[in-house]
């Protein structure tokens, strides 16, 4: 099952301060001069930041801990407003953020809790997903009996099932294994062709393979703070070109 | 659990009692100060009946009072858990009026209702009720964020799943919390009877105050004492099964 769920509406402004005049179809994400200090912070974390994807499809935020990653999806998503500047999120569907430390209650088995908040409609894509994440024999048990990896994989699916125009998927397949993190990879490239990405993860060479384009983050004390690098935007049917994904990887490395 | 709790209060109150014999016996005090052992066995076994119906009569109150509570707390904490002005305000209210002694109103309350049953239990429950409503108001407000993330992204997030999130991770705080009460609300309805009732274990530890006999204040407490280890247990019980059956769906 193919999902085109992306549809170019107009610029969605994420600080309702900040609302946007005209409409256009350019940019998925564009974040225009961001200042952003956290409550207590001698230096702001974001000074005039800009960050550009001009189009749908699976993107990084990559950059050392402590760059601003989750601070800069947490602005698009619409968690922090206090930061001056202007955010545009090209969607009509939400920007929704996971990230690797959510759980899901534990009342129920996993899989009742996903058949409750899947929405009318997508129980095939739900099965289906089940099973290209390997997470079939897994229905019956709670979240808390799950190890780490699964328990990323069972609270991913759960976002891929609802209504968004952006998925920020931070750490989102932490502790997953390598070959099963790249049939996801594969998975959701392949069934989410229009939707926007975001995928933060300090694995250079996955980000490399599988991302089209990435914001490396440098740090508040370098200018630009990003550097936007092309990567490979792999996917399960084309042959990966090593000369060009290790010419991404340095050209990351020497962004940041 | 149950086993456990008669277990710590027998060894508490074996210490209290091997503590004022030792007194006894060090100060060479008469019997009419300390009784020893076996006054104090011959008054448990005169009063034993009579004591255990006044504590059962207690007792009834203070559970009364503490269901009632543990429902006004349960209300009041779910309606003050917002960051709004009304959850405010029952935050403030709720820290001020629990500062102030209940117990110090009680006369007046025996003076408005008179020394019978409903006086007690509402002293019982005004006792129990602030530590309580505290107790909820701060589980109640301390989103689950790893878990509500989710519902509240999604718009799925409605004050009663909020409310259930919360109820179910801290069940054992609750759990706990209303066991403790519990020792508030007999503690309330004794003090009650302390005052001014006409029944209960109270009321009859007045009148051995006032007859100076310190054997029968031992066998009340002993009865007391057994009766809300049994009571805590049997709560704390429940919650692990309440706990148990959610979990298992």
């Amino acid at each position: 099952m193919i999902l085109n769920r992306y549809i170019c509406v107009n610029k969605k402004a994420v600080n309702p301060k900040d609302k946007v005049d005209s409409f256009s179809c350019e940019k998925m994400i564009a974040c225009h001069d961001i200042t952003f200090r956290y409550p207590g912070a001698e230096i702001p974390l974001f000074n005039g930041l800009e960050v550009t994807i001009d189009k749908p499809g699976f993107h990084a935020l990559f950059g050392p801990s402590g760059v601003g990653k989750t601070t800069l999806a947490r602005i698009l998503s619409g968690d922090i407003d206090t930061f001056s500047g202007r955010v545009q999120a090209l969607a009509d569907m939400p920007c929704l953020y996971t990230h690797n430390r959510e759980r899901l209650p534990g009342w129920s088995p996993v899989g009742r809790h996903l058949e409750k908040t899947t929405p009318p409609g997508r129980q095939q894509l739900r099965d289906e997903l089940i099973d290209h994440f390997g997470l079939s024999t897994l229905m019956g048990m709670r979240f808390s009996q799950l190890s780490m990896g699964q328990c990323n994989r069972v609270n991913l699916l759960r976002y891929l099932l609802q209504d968004f125009g952006i998925l920020i998927m931070d750490e989102s397949l932490a502790n997953v294994d390598e070959p099963t993190r790249h049939a996801i990879l594969y998975t959701i490239k392949s069934t989410f062709p229009e939707s926007g990405f975001l995928y933060i993860s300090h694995n250079v060479v996955e980000v490399s393979r599988f991302c089209d384009q990435i914001v490396v983050f440098r740090g508040a004390h370098l200018s630009p703070q990003t550097r936007l690098v092309r990567g490979q935007d792999h996917r399960e049917d084309r042959p990966l070109d090593k000369t060009a994904m290790e010419r991404s990887m340095l050209e990351i490395m020497n962004a940041a | 659990m149950l086993h456990r709790r008669i277990f710590q209060f027998l060894i508490v109150y074996l210490l209290g009692i091997g503590l004022l014999f030792g007194i006894k016996i060090v100060l060479n005090l008469s019997d009419y100060v300390i009784p020893g052992p076996a006054g104090v066995w011959q008054t448990g076994q005169a009063e034993f009946s009579r004591y255990v119906g006044d504590v059962l009569d207690t007792f009834a109150v203070a559970v009364i009072g503490q269901v009632l509570s543990i429902l006004m707390a349960l209300g009041v904490g779910v309606a003050g858990r917002r960051a709004t002005w009304l959850g405010s305000f029952i935050k403030v209210a709720a820290y001020n009026v629990q500062a102030y002694p209940i117990v110090a109103i009680a006369p007046i309350l025996f003076i408005l209702l008179g020394d019978g049953f409903l006086t007690r239990l509402f002293i019982a429950a005004m006792i129990c009720y602030f530590p309580l409503l505290l107790s909820v108001i701060g589980i109640m407000s301390e989103p689950v964020t790893d878990i509500e993330h989710f519902y509240r992204v999604t718009g799925r997030l409605r004050w009663q799943l909020e409310v259930k999130i919360r109820a179910f991770e801290n069940l054992h705080k609750l759990t706990t919390v209303i066991s403790g009460s519990a020792t508030l609300a007999m503690a309330g309805t004794i003090v009650a009877e302390f005052i001014a009732a006409n029944a209960g274990i109270g009321y009859s530890i007045r009148i051995a105050l006032y007859q100076s006999d310190l054997a029968k204040i031992l066998v009340a407490l002993f009865i007391i004492g057994i009766t809300l280890s049994l009571y805590q247990g049997i709560l704390e019980l429940l919650g692990a099964g309440l706990k148990k059956v959610w979990a298992a769906g």
